[in-house]
């Protein structure tokens, strides 16, 4: 089963499309269960792509579908779970109160949540820090707190945007231990990522993006150094632009 | 829909109230402002209504009848305060020192019609006081030398003052109960406006809006925790002004005889500050801008408006100016209210000026904001 199908997408900031397109014919699908790596140098579209896919950006050409249903379909957006790059939670508000926020977003009647607050602290290790507001929190408990509220609404596709970067090995693992644990629940993960090693330790599947089209998609088995696959793919030169 | 409107209002005043900075400004300020600012305009006030007693050196050169009917009558008037020279003193040394205002000398040859009453005044006197004190000298000299007992009672059918006491004119806590907390009222873009651009810095505003909720939701998720603590505000200021100043100043505070009507005119003010914040928040680019933008424009609002220096005693072009404030008709309103007890039918124009400025805020917001 498709849990994320990506048909033709067209995407230009500018509504002219005089600035040149985010993301150009750009074609992807993801099954069920599988976790699939996104990756491509700065300024690819990869972020682009991840705010089509959950409505924070609209009017695109083609179509995004998730696990058959339009993505403006609230019933969609339910089934995603997304972690921005960026930390998104409230500052002011302790962990518990975060999840709790976004809960009710999603939707989860009152005990769910608790259920579900309690499972992902447990599984991110904030347990014991749920009361404290998150502005006293390092970086990498932001991490998993950020990763913890994707998690919130037992999405059954999960997308990450750069889920470790700037976090300890200790974080780094307790991610990627609940991320192998989830695929093996069967939920579909897109790990956008810059660390190669990651996405080739993680991935089964691997589409690789530049300059908002795709240049590659396959078996992430059939490629024995992804780092070194990257560079021949995108050239060495320096990408400045964000 | 409403769990999360509900939930949204509640993630909104966690955040509002954990500002270190928020309830000093929203709270604070204003009571702060109305106690001290009306202790310290008491006195100005007390001139106002009372009339300022004026201090004269009164000298007679030549005590004969006349001269000393007028002396008397001079130094037993309710507005002089007769004072006495220092030995040695000069005019100009009286008034350096604010021993006297003015000083009436009565000269030898009065008596005979031979030379004037002569008057000379302290150079900064007000220029009301040294017309109201020349105007008096004249009419008890014209007693004294017409051999009339009373003027005032002579022409009492020819003139009659039907002012009513304290109703063109606020009394301190009249003008700066409402004035203030319309002022801070309008302080609430502040934490508004940084509020909303903080959130979309960090992203957890967009991140809401991967949730099925609506736009809509998220909007009045945000507007209707500060219209409340807008409504709040005005009640705690209010409760400052009934119960807690009366103790520090001779003023009364009195709610008028429509006191009902301060529901409207508190809904619909609270609707225009909030309007306001909405439009900063969505012009400015950095939550530091919109902070100096949302402070600088509610400080001139209320230097226009009248909530610093009361509209009667702005020249006119500056009154006019004053109409261009949003905080001028929500001011006026309240002090229909307070001093004209007007009937609603007479606030509802003001009103309607300040729903028109809170649709022109939201309708501008509206085309600018962006969400993502």
């Amino acid at each position: 089963m498709k849990a994320l199908e990506i048909s033709q997408v067209t995407f230009a900031y500018d509504q002219n499309e005089t600035a040149g397109f985010a993301l150009r014919d750009f074609s992807m699908v993801v099954q069920a269960g599988e976790m699939h790596a996104l990756v491509g140098p700065n300024g690819a579209g990869k972020t682009t792509l991840m705010k089509l896919i959950t409505g924070q950006l609209r009017g695109c050409r083609g179509d995004i579908k998730i696990y058959g249903r339009r993505s403006d379909d609230p019933v969609a957006l339910s089934a995603i779970g997304y972690a921005p790059q960026p930390v998104s939670v409230f500052p002011s508000l302790s962990a518990w109160e975060n999840l709790r926020v976004f809960g009710v977003m999603a939707g989860l009647a009152d005990r769910v949540l608790k259920e579900r607050a309690m499972a992902v602290l447990e599984a991110t290790g904030l347990l014991p820090y749920a009361k404290k507001r998150t502005s006293t929190y390092s970086g990498g408990m932001l991490r998993r707190l950020n990763l913890a509220v994707a998690l919130l609404h037992s999405p059954r596709l999960l997308l990450l945007d750069e889920p470790t970067v700037g976090v300890d090995p200790q974080s780094r693992n307790n991610i990627y231990e609940t991320l192998n644990a989830l695929n093996a629940q069967g939920v579909a993960v897109v790990l956008c990522t810059h660390i190669m090693d990651e996405a080739q330790r993680m991935c089964s599947k691997l589409t690789l993006l530049d300059r908002g089209e795709m240049i590659f998609s396959g078996e992430m088995r059939e490629i024995p150094d992804l780092e070194k696959f990257f560079l021949e793919k995108t050239g060495r030169s320096l990408r400045d632009d964000s | 829909m409403l769990r999360k409107l509900q939930e949204l209002i509640r993630k909104e005043m966690l955040v509002l109230l954990r500002e270190k900075q928020t309830l000093p400004l929203l709270f604070f300020m204003p009571a702060a402002l109305i106690f001290f600012l009306s202790l310290a305009l008491q006195g100005v006030y007390l001139d106002k209504f009372a009339g300022r007693q004026i201090m004269l050196v009164i000298e007679n050169e030549t005590p004969g009848p006349k001269s000393t009917l007028l002396e008397k009558k001079i130094a037993s008037h309710r507005l002089v305060q007769r004072v006495g020279r220092p030995p040695g003193y000069s005019n100009d040394q009286l008034f350096e020192s604010g021993k006297a205002h003015g000083v009436i000398l009565i000269p030898r040859g009065f008596e005979e019609g031979q030379k004037p009453v002569q008057m000379e005044f302290d150079p900064v006197l007000d220029a009301g006081y040294k017309s109201a004190t020349r105007a008096l000298i004249t009419s008890l000299t014209a007693e004294v030398v017409m051999g009339i007992d009373d003027i005032e009672a002579m022409t009492s059918n020819f003139i009659v003052e039907k002012t009513k006491p304290n109703m063109t004119f606020p009394g301190p806590l009249q003008n700066a109960v409402p004035g203030w907390s319309i002022f801070a009222m309008f302080f609430i873009a502040i934490p508004m406006s940084i509020g909303f651009l903080r959130e979309k810095q960090d992203g957890t505003l967009q991140r809401l809006f991967t949730y099925p909720v609506s736009v809509h939701v998220v909007i009045l998720g945000k507007l209707i925790p500060y219209y409340l603590i807008n409504l709040i505000q005005f009640a705690l200021m209010l409760l400052v002004g009934v119960g807690v100043m009366p103790f520090f100043i001779k003023f009364p505070f009195t709610l008028g005889a429509h006191p009902w009507h301060l529901v409207p005119i508190t809904l619909v003010a609270a609707a225009a500050s909030t309007g306001f914040g909405v439009l900063v928040a969505a012009t400015a680019k950095a939550p530091e801008q919109s902070s100096a933008l949302a402070a600088t424009s509610a400080v001139l609002m209320a230097v226009f408006g009248g909530i610093m220096v009361p509209p009667v005693l702005m020249p006119v072009f500056m009154k006019k100016l004053a109409m261009l404030s949003p905080m001028y008709w929500a001011h006026q309103a309240y002090l229909d209210v307070f001093m004209r007890h007007a009937a609603l039918n007479s606030i509802v124009p003001k009103l309607a000026v300040l729903m028109l400025f809170a649709s022109v805020c939201f309708y501008i917001a509206g085309r600018k904001v962006k969400w993502m």
